[in-house]
């Protein structure tokens, strides 16, 4: 059975528009002999502002949320370096992942931020907008 | 909380139930499985997150966003759930995905049960024409007029309504719900009416295919409720009369349907489960009909749970939902015909959240709820003081059911029971409801579907 080609272009717009269709946000996909990275344009996991009464001076707090129902990750099993284990983070900086069947759905920072807590834990299922992590954006 | 983990559930074709609606039928899907030793997976949209049924299901999960279409009608969000908590069926209820035929062959594609009939059942009662022609076939009554499409040419299409005599009505093939369907009282109208529900059929249903029958003018609605497993086991558990409706939803339904001989339903019931042996339908259904002048007329059926199913629970003794999961389950009816028998009057009137004279839809916050109790009563429903009922769902709050001895009994018990309700923070239509039940048509009984329409234009004019 010969393999999908990742650097195909049309296989590449293929599952641009399948992600687009599936309201994801990304995926990353793992071959011995190729490897497969894409992260739409308007792709950020959701963010939710706090309530202004929390916001901390000079900086804002924000809660990143699941975008779909998965299982969520800590790091990539396959590749446990990916993880940012520093608590700050760069704007698109992959920050966990949703596994969606056989899918890993990398999760990025939406903005150069302090991780201020974890809420999910490794290979807990979670469900579309659950809270992920709280983040504190730098200025 | 994976599916055959269970070693006690082991020989069951699933363990895990996840239910795939929201509000009161939820609530009422969790109950029938956790009382059968089933787990179940709650999913909610993003503005149900605040569900109590959330907290006693064994596992709850957001699907999506507020918007149905982005969340209960998202048929990959709710594999995905399924998937995702290990769950080895989905149960539909009623509304949304209950009667799509695609979304029951991709259940069944995961490898997953559909609790309800198999893909093809609902596809051919889904179309009109087919069904018509399915159930004539089974000796089921149905309406006047050819069980086929109607031609394109208007002249030909003069002259089938000539044949079945003026004043015929012109439905969508892929229609119900009381849409896609127009009255034509002759024939100056006939190729006008043709034309619009033509298109309106085209872009409601995705087909423009019309069928025409005969209209009745002053029919009574009487449905009758099926139950089949699947070892070529069916029995009817009776029959209701939902005639009491408002722009074709029903308002109030109650079982039996007063004042029909019991030799004549008995024959529809028994031809109803011939149609069923004979197209194979499993699980729970309801035929429709139109009863005019001692004679049935077939005009759907609704291969699901219906919203009025507890009246005949409180007739029957059956527990309509719990048979639906063990016929799921792969397990025989173990009833027979003989065994089904129907005690006493049911009715049950629909609390919806809407202005009692506008019927306008109204969201909000309960601030205080009384509910009825006591014998012979039931209320189904998923609401508590401080819910907030979201805009974006079917307004039903809260279904009020009564069982008595005698229809009158019945009616005495809903009057009182829907005295002591009381639901403040949002409009309701209690009080329309009450004062529907202290009128003498209801009371009278066979009234017919125009009833509760022209009760209310005379009362709006007084």
């Amino acid at each position: 059975m010969s393999q999908v080609d990742f650097t195909d272009p049309a296989t590449i717009a293929e599952l641009m528009a399948a992600l687009e269709a599936a309201g994801v946000d990304g995926l990353q996909l793992e071959r011995p002999d190729q490897g497969l990275r894409i992260i739409l344009a308007r792709g950020r996991p959701a963010v939710i502002r706090r309530p202004e009464g929390l916001a901390v001076a000079g900086a804002s707090r924000t809660t990143v949320k699941a975008p779909i129902a998965g299982v969520f990750l800590t790091h990539d099993p396959s590749r446990p370096t990916t993880l940012h284990r520093s608590d700050d983070v760069e704007q698109g900086d992959i920050i966990g992942f949703l596994r969606i069947g056989p899918i890993l759905v990398p999760l990025t920072a939406p903005a150069s931020a302090r991780i201020m807590r974890r809420v999910a834990e490794h290979g807990a299922i979670v469900g579309f907008g659950d809270p992920l992590f709280e983040i504190e954006l730098q200025s | 909380m994976h599916d055959r983990s269970d070693p006690t559930q082991s020989k069951r074709r699933f363990s895990t139930v996840l239910i795939a609606n929201r509000g009161e039928i939820a609530l009422r899907i969790q109950r029938a499985c956790h009382a059968l030793g089933l787990k179940t997976v709650a999913v909610c949209s993003e503005a149900d997150r605040d569900a109590l049924y959330g907290q006693s299901a064994d596992m709850f999960l957001c699907i999506g966003p507020a918007a149905a279409t982005k969340s209960y009608l998202n048929k990959d969000a709710l594999l995905l759930a399924a998937r995702l908590s290990g769950a080895g069926a989905i149960h539909p209820g009623y509304g949304f995905l209950s009667e799509n035929a695609a979304f029951s062959a991709a259940v069944e594609e995961a490898g997953l049960v559909f609790v309800g009939p198999v893909a093809s059942a609902i596809a051919t009662m889904g179309d009109k024409i087919a069904a018509k022609t399915a159930m004539k076939a089974a000796g089921v009554p149905c309406v006047p007029g050819p069980d086929q499409e109607l031609p394109s040419k208007s002249g030909a299409i003069r002259e089938i309504a000539a044949e079945i005599g003026y004043p015929v009505i012109i439905k969508a093939a892929g229609g119900g719900g009381g849409r896609g369907m127009r009255v034509v009282a002759n024939e100056a109208a006939l190729e006008d009416a043709v034309t619009l529900t033509r298109e309106e059929a085209r872009k409601a249903f995705g087909s423009p295919a019309l069928y025409m029958e005969k209209f009745l003018q002053h029919p009574r609605h009487v449905e009758i409720q099926v139950l089949c497993d699947m070892h070529g086991n069916a029995v009817w558990l009776g029959h209701r009369d939902c005639s009491m409706q408002r722009r074709h939803q029903k308002v109030v339904e109650e079982a039996p349907a007063p004042g029909i001989p019991p030799d004549l339903i008995a024959s529809v019931g028994s031809a109803c489960v011939a149609a069923c042996r004979q197209i194979g339908y499993r699980g729970v259904g309801t035929f429709e009909f139109l009863y005019e002048d001692g004679a049935f007329y077939f005009i759907e059926m609704n291969t699901r749970l219906q919203v009025e199913h507890p009246v005949t629970e409180m007739t029957s003794g059956i527990d309509i939902v719990q048979a639906q999961l063990k016929v799921a389950l792969g397990e025989p009816l173990g009833i027979s015909q003989e065994d089904v028998t129907c005690k006493g009057h049911s009715i049950e009137c629909r609390i919806n959240a809407e202005d009692p004279a506008t019927f306008m839809p109204s969201a909000g916050v309960i601030t205080a709820l009384e509910l009825p109790s006591g014998p012979g009563i039931r209320v189904d429903t998923h609401v508590f003081e401080g819910y907030r009922i979201s805009p974006y769902y079917d307004s039903l709050v809260v279904k009020l059911i009564v069982h008595g001895a005698t229809r009158a009994e019945a009616i005495a018990r809903i009057r009182g029971a829907l005295a002591k309700l009381r639901l403040e923070g949002i409009a309701t239509n209690v009080s329309f409801l009450r004062a529907l039940f202290e009128g003498e048509g209801f009371a009278r009984g066979e009234t017919d579907i125009h009833y509760l329409e022209n009760w209310l234009r005379e009362r709006s004019a007084a």
